[in-house]
């Protein structure tokens, strides 16, 4: 922009002397306000008090299955994600336009992020499942801060508020799915690069519980109680190993799910205290929540599968 | 179970979520992925061939200016032969010039001394022809004798012929 300095401050200064017009309003119209200083609100400022649900509300309900609202907005996610690069990447040309280059843009960062985590020559087989968790758990994040979500909604027959749209990564069984599937992606990888009974002697090391029964037989004794004591040891730390990677599944929900439950509670009760101005900038923090969750868990998907990908060759250093 | 159900887990609600992100990954992969990919490659490959076409054509266009150098080289040398040659020849021609015109100049001065001498005996004869009669007519005046006219001109070619003054040379 070239606007003068002077001017640009004085619109600076515009803005915040609104914001904290319209703050003032707020505290002293608000539920603060109104229990300290004992001010009525006008009609149009009421504001109910917010009823917190932590699992999705149903909208539809059928008998096999409730539709819920979590379920509606990231149906929504799917159609917006599709419809644009459908739109971006329906005709593609050598020299490209803008909406193309916008898609190509995207999906060149993300290839380049793996790229710079797993080398040039595995990138590509992480690249579609890492970006798919990207996009997805960021668009659900995105869209969940507009307008429309959890706004617009019908009463139950019970009185309660139910908004169509809520934030399809504040419902437990999305992380959940997007969780299960990066933690059978990684094992996919990790069996396909390295064979299964390499990527299973990844976890259980067969190898000196082996070399003890054998040394058993031979009648050696020292070796062949060193050897099994040290087989038993490993194959528990298999087991741990095991244990570790089912983990990953519940780490991964409860991480993306709590942080955006949480994101959404702050924002409600914000939005509910203090009316105007301070949302504002819950908001920025909740842009930015929803774009490192949905960095966290693709990057932890992508690191994982790097892992899975490296063999892990510690039988050799014990053979003798 | 209870308390699965608290935080919201629910198996159909789940498995629905499961074909929604399988479905998700599948049309990203047809609609994104799999276009803009091939265009990336498609861009790199054509990016690189064109950079070797033209690493290429500069070599090719490094090899002619060379190329054209040496034939400037050669021409210039062939074209001072040439005219070291011309000069050579131009010189031979001037000195062959030069000599036939001397030798046309002394034919020349040769034939016109000739002529000379041819004019010169000719004039003498007929000087002395001349000289003859007017002897005789002297002669005859100083004489006033008519003499055999023939037998006096016998007499004075004899004197002439032995008179040394006129002598044809």
């Amino acid at each position: 922009m070239n606007m003068g300095c002077g001017c640009s401050i004085r619109i600076i200064a515009l803005v915040a002397i609104l914001l904290l017009a319209l703050f003032l309003t707020g505290f002293v119209f608000g539920p603060i306000g109104s229990s300290f200083l004992d001010t009525k609100a006008p009609a149009f400022l009421a504001v109910t008090k917010p009823h917190i649900e932590i699992p999705p509300e149903g909208i539809l309900h059928t008998p096999v299955l409730t539709i819920t609202n979590t379920l509606i907005a990231s149906w929504l996610t799917i159609i917006v994600l599709i419809g644009l690069f459908y739109a971006f990447t329906r005709k593609m040309k050598l020299i490209p336009g803008r909406l193309q280059g916008l898609a190509e843009v995207i999906v060149e960062i993300i290839l380049n992020f793996i790229k710079s985590a797993a080398g040039e020559k595995n990138a590509r087989i992480f690249f579609p499942m890492v970006a798919t968790i990207f996009l997805y758990v960021l668009t659900n994040a995105f869209l969940a801060l507009l307008p429309f979500f959890g706004t617009i909604g019908i009463y139950e027959h019970s009185g309660a508020f139910v908004p169509i749209l809520r934030g399809a990564n504040t419902d437990i069984n999305l992380p959940l799915s997007i969780a299960l599937i990066a933690v059978i992606s990684v094992e996919y990888w990790g069996v396909r690069s390295l064979g299964s009974f390499r990527y299973l002697n990844s976890f259980f090391n067969f190898g000196q519980l082996r070399d003890g029964f054998v040394s058993l037989f031979k009648g050696k004794i020292r070796p062949a109680i060193s050897g099994i004591l040290f087989g038993i040891i490993n194959l528990y730390v298999g087991v741990l190993e095991v244990l570790s990677h089912l983990i990953r599944i519940i780490s991964f929900t409860l991480r993306l799910f709590g942080n955006m439950t949480a994101g959404e509670i702050l924002l409600v009760v914000v939005c509910f205290l203090t009316l105007f101005s301070i949302p504002i900038f819950i908001y920025g923090l909740e842009l930015l929540m929803g774009l490192i969750q949905a960095l966290i868990f693709a990057g932890l998907t992508l690191v994982f599968g790097i892992i899975a990908l490296t063999p892990h060759d510690e039988g050799s250093e014990h053979k003798t | 179970m209870e308390a699965l159900e608290g935080i919201g887990i629910n198996p159909p609600l789940f498995l629905i979520y499961l074909v929604n992100f399988i479905v998700l990954f599948a049309l990203l992969s047809v609609v994104l992925y799999k276009p803009v990919l091939k265009m990336l490659d498609e861009r790199q490959a054509k990016i690189k061939e064109s950079m070797e076409q033209a690493e290429k054509i500069k070599q090719e266009t490094a090899r002619s200016e060379e190329e054209i150098k040496a034939h400037l080289e050669k021409a210039r040398t062939e074209g001072q032969a040439v005219i070291a040659q011309a000069t050579q020849i131009g010189e031979r021609l001037k000195e062959e010039a030069k000599d036939s015109a001397r030798q046309e100049t002394e034919s020349l001065i040769a034939k016109a001394r000739t002529e000379i001498q041819r004019e010169r005996d000719k004039t003498i004869e007929e000087l002395r022809a001349e000289f003859a009669d007017i002897a005789i007519l002297a002669a005859e005046k100083v004489i006033k004798e008519t003499v055999d006219k023939k037998k006096h001109r016998k007499l004075i070619d004899e004197t002439l012929k032995e008179s040394t003054t006129f002598k044809k040379t």
